[in-house]
C-alpha cells in the first residue's frame, strides 16, 4: 500500500519573498506560466513533458472556479490529470503527494504543481482597499451559516495569533513553558537564513534575547516568533522515474506521504496540543519505510515557533512533553546535529502566502539534491517535509528521497 | 449600543441556543440516539448519523480550557476590550466553546479553573452573548461589552486633610508609587471629531478612519495627544488625601508633557497620579503632580503630564 517512489521532484522555483508593498502585481495566469518556464527549465524539461497541474484554487485572481482549464489554456497544457487543492498551510505537501499518486496510478508522467502567491494588478473599476476588506477576517469566513463568523467572530476571535497563542498556553499548562527554548527555535532557524541570500531576514542575526524583548503578540508569542506574510509564489515539477531519468538534477523521490483533518478551530479538537501531524507522519514514515534516524534533515511548516515544537513532537523526533528539552540540547541551525527549516524557515525566509508551505518542500530537495549552496548539509538523502493549514487544522507530511 | 463587531447572525440551527441566552439561559444539544453533547448547534450528529438532537438547558459552568490575552486587538472594532482575555471554556458536559473572560485580572487567571457563564446584551435588540468569569468572582453591576466594569466614577476613598502650609506633611506625599487607577472614559471617533473641529486639527490621522486604516501606522485613527491631555479633567483620581488650608490654588503649567503611545479611536483610557515633588517657594508651597493617562490593559502611558500647582 502507499506510495512506491516511483515519482520524484525534478525541478523548482520561487519567487524571493518580498513586501507586499513593494512586490511587482502580476496576474495570476502569468504568475503560473512564469513560475512554470522557470521550474521546467530548470528540470531540464519541456513544456509538452507536462500533462498533469496541481494548483491552490483559493484565491486565484482571475477565476474562482474552472481555475486548471484557464491554466491548461494559458499555458497551452494538455492535461490529463488535474486538481485544485484548497488546504491552507499544508497546501503545498499536499500538492506533492497528490501529483505522485497520479503518476504512480498511470494516470500522467509529470505534474505542475504551483502557486501563484503575488498580488495581480489593480483594475480600473477595482477598489484599492480591496486586499484590506478580504483580509480584515483572515482567514475566517463571514458567510452567513459559517460557525465561525457566529461563535468565533463576535467575541474577537479572529486570525491566527490568538489560535496559536490559546495553544501554547495550554501546552504551558500542560507541560510547562520555557520561552528560551521556544525563542531558540526562531534563532536556530535565523542563522541558516544568514547563510541564505533569499531570505527576507539575510543579514539580521537574532538573538534569543531579541526574541524575548520583541513585541508580546498574544501570551505567549512574541512578534519574532510569528511569521511574517509577504508576496512571492512556487512551481515544483513531480515526474515519473524515466522523465525523471532525463532531468537535470538528482530525482528526489517521493516515497511517503500522510495528511490529517479533524477541524477548523482547534476550540473543537479534542486536546489542542495533540496535533493533526501525528497521524500524517505516523502514516508517511510507514510508507516510505524508514526511521526518525534515517532523516538528515527535517523541514517543518513554521508559522510560529509553537507550530514547530508541536510538529517535532506529534511527528516524532522526540516524546510529548520532551520538546523544549529536545529543542535546548540541539543545534536546529544547518550547521548543527538535527537541521531544521535549514532555509531559516518561513520565521526568516519570509511567508509567501500559501506558497511559503513550498519553500519548505524546495529546501528539502534543494538540500537532497546538493544545490544549498552555502547552507548545503554535508549528507542529506532523506528528508522529511510538514505542512500545517489554518490554526493546527490540517497538517501533511512527506518524506523525500534522493536516488 | 451601536457596535461596529461582528454580531452573530442566528440561523434556523443556531436559534434557539441564541434565543436562551437572551433569557439567561444556556441550551445545547445532545444526541439521542449516541448520548453525546454538541457545540455548536447543527442539525447533524458530529459523533453518529443521527439528526435526533434535543436541546438541553445546562448549567454553562465549565473550566478554563485555555486562554490568551490579545496585546494587539484582534480587529480594530475591539480596541475598547484591549487587551482582550481570548479563551475556550470546556463546559461541564464535555463540548468547548470560545468566549472572552470579564471582571478577572490576569494574575487571577488559571488554565483549569472552574468558570461560570455571564449573559453580556451587546446590543439594543437584546442581542446576548456568553462570557465567562471566575466560578466566585461577583462581578460590578451589570457587564458592559466585553468590559470587567463599566466605565463609571471611581470608587470613593477616605481622604485625610493636608494643610498647604504644613510643608513637612505636604513633603510626607511624595512618593514613587502612583495612585489608584481613576474612572475609565471612551475616547470614539466623535469625541475625536469633535476636538478636531474645536481645535482646527483635523489631520487624517485623527479624522479619516479608512485612510488611517490604509496608510496610517496604527491600523487606524487615533486620537490628538492633546486631547488625551485635557481629558484628564474627566478623570476622577481616587486620591487618599486633600490639600486645604490656601486660600488660592494656581495652575502653574506643566514641566514636562509626553506622549509615548497613542490612543486608537475607540478606546478606554484611564489615568493615575503621584506627588512627585513639594518645595517651598516664595509665595507658597509648589507641588508637581505627575499624570499618567494609559488606554486601559497598556503599560506604556498615552499621556505623561508632570503638573505644577502653587498653593498660596
Amino acid at each position: 500500500m502507499g506510495l512506491k517512489g516511483e515519482a520524484a521532484v525534478v525541478g523548482y522555483a520561487q519567487y524571493r519573498p518580498e513586501k507586499y508593498a513593494t512586490a511587482p502585481r502580476v496576474f495570476h495566469l502569468e504568475q503560473v506560466a512564469d513560475l512554470a518556464r522557470q521550474a521546467l527549465h530548470d528540470a531540464g524539461l519541456k513544456s509538452a513533458d507536462i500533462d498533469g497541474l496541481v494548483i491552490h484554487g483559493p484565491q486565484f485572481h482571475e477565476a474562482a472556479m474552472f481555475v486548471p482549464a484557464m491554466c491548461a489554456e494559458h499555458l497551452g497544457l494538455h492535461l490529463n490529470f488535474a486538481e485544485v487543492v484548497d488546504m491552507g498551510g499544508t497546501t503545498s505537501v499536499t500538492m506533492i503527494s497528490r501529483a505522485a499518486m497520479a503518476i504512480e496510478m498511470g494516470l500522467c508522467q509529470a505534474v505542475l504543481c504551483v502557486i501563484p502567491s503575488r498580488m495581480a494588478p489593480l483594475g480600473p473599476d477595482d477598489d484599492p482597499l480591496w486586499l484590506a476588506k478580504v483580509s480584515r477576517f483572515g482567514g475566517h469566513s463571514t458567510a452567513f451559516g459559517a460557525p465561525e463568523a457566529e461563535f468565533d467572530l463576535p467575541y474577537g476571535h479572529m486570525g491566527q495569533n490568538t489560535g496559536y497563542a490559546m495553544i501554547a498556553q495550554r501546552y504551558a499548562a500542560r507541560h510547562g513553558y520555557d520561552a528560551r527554548a521556544f525563542a531558540k527555535i526562531a534563532v536556530d532557524q535565523r542563522a541558516s537564513a544568514q547563510l541564505n541570500p533569499d531570505a527576507a531576514f539575510f543579514g539580521k542575526p537574532m538573538t534569543i534575547e531579541d526574541v524575548l524583548a520583541s513585541r508580546m503578540v498574544a501570551d505567549p508569542l512574541h512578534v519574532l516568533e510569528i511569521v511574517m506574510p509577504m508576496a512571492g509564489g512556487a512551481a515544483v515539477i513531480v515526474a515519473r522515474r524515466d522523465v525523471a531519468a532525463r532531468s537535470r538534477h538528482r530525482p528526489v523521490r517521493v516515497i511517503g506521504c500522510g495528511e490529517r483533518l479533524t477541524y477548523k478551530s482547534p476550540t473543537y479538537s479534542q486536546e489542542m496540543t495533540t496535533t493533526p501531524i501525528r497521524a500524517a507522519a505516523e502514516k508517511a514514515f510507514a510508507m516510505a519505510r524508514v526511521a526518525h534516524a534515517d532523516i538528515d534533515a527535517a523541514q517543518i511548516y513554521d508559522c510560529y515557533t509553537i507550530t514547530v515544537l508541536l510538529s517535532l513532537e506529534d511527528a516524532g523526533f522526540c516524546a510529548k512533553g520532551e520538546g523544549m528539552r529536545f529543542v535546548l540540547e540541539h543545534d536546529l541551525s544547518c550547521r548543527g546535529d538535527f537541521p531544521v527549516n535549514t532555509h531559516g524557515g518561513q520565521l526568516s525566509f519570509g511567508q509567501a502566502g500559501t506558497a511559503g508551505g513550498m519553500s519548505q518542500v524546495i529546501e528539502g530537495v534543494a538540500q537532497v539534491m546538493g544545490r544549498a549552496a552555502d547552507r548545503q548539509l554535508a549528507r542529506c538523502d532523506t528528508v522529511f517535509v510538514s505542512g500545517t493549514g489554518g490554526v493546527m487544522s490540517e497538517q501533511g507530511a512527506l518524506i523525500l528521497q534522493g536516488n | 449600543m451601536p457596535t461596529s463587531k461582528p454580531m452573530p447572525r442566528e440561523t434556523e440551527a443556531t436559534r434557539p441556543f441564541w434565543q436562551a441566552l437572551r433569557e439567561q439561559r444556556v441550551v445545547i444539544q445532545r444526541c439521542a440516539d449516541c448520548d453525546q453533547w454538541i457545540f455548536y448547534p447543527r442539525h447533524h450528529c458530529s459523533h453518529c448519523p443521527s439528526t435526533r438532537l434535543a436541546w438541553h438547558e445546562v448549567p454553562g459552568t465549565g473550566t478554563l480550557y485555555t486562554y490568551t490575552v490579545a496585546r494587539i486587538p484582534t480587529l480594530p472594532d475591539f480596541v475598547d476590550e484591549a487587551p482582550q482575555k481570548l479563551a475556550v471554556v470546556a463546559l461541564d458536559e464535555g463540548p468547548h466553546l470560545n468566549t472572552t473572560l470579564i471582571g478577572l485580572a490576569e494574575s487571577g487567571i488559571r488554565i483549569g479553573m472552574r468558570v461560570r457563564p455571564v449573559f453580556d446584551v451587546v446590543d439594543e435588540t437584546g442581542a446576548t452573548l456568553l462570557r465567562y468569569t471566575g466560578i466566585d468572582t461577583v462581578l460590578a453591576g451589570k457587564p458592559a461589552a466585553g468590559v470587567a466594569a463599566a466605565p463609571g466614577p471611581a470608587p470613593a476613598v477616605a481622604r485625610r486633610q493636608i494643610r498647604s502650609d504644613d510643608l513637612e506633611a505636604m513633603k510626607s506625599l511624595v512618593s514613587a508609587d502612583f495612585s489608584p487607577w481613576s474612572n475609565e472614559i471612551v475616547v470614539d471617533q466623535d469625541m475625536i471629531n469633535r476636538f478636531a473641529e474645536l481645535s482646527g486639527d483635523d489631520y487624517w490621522l485623527h479624522t479619516d478612519p479608512e485612510r488611517a486604516r490604509k496608510e496610517g501606522p496604527f491600523g487606524g485613527t487615533i486620537a490628538h495627544g492633546s486631547l488625551i491631555q485635557v481629558l484628564s479633567s474627566r478623570l476622577t483620581i481616587p486620591l487618599d488625601y486633600e490639600v486645604v488650608g490656601f486660600t488660592n490654588m494656581v495652575n502653574y503649567g506643566s514641566d514636562r508633557l509626553r506622549f509615548p503611545s497613542p490612543v486608537r479611536a475607540g478606546s478606554r483610557i484611564h489615568g493615575r497620579m503621584r506627588v512627585k515633588a513639594v518645595e517651598k517657594v516664595k509665595s507658597g508651597t509648589q507641588m508637581t503632580l505627575e499624570l499618567n493617562i494609559h488606554v486601559v490593559g497598556s503599560e506604556r502611558p498615552a499621556a505623561i503630564n508632570d503638573l505644577v500647582v502653587l498653593y498660596m
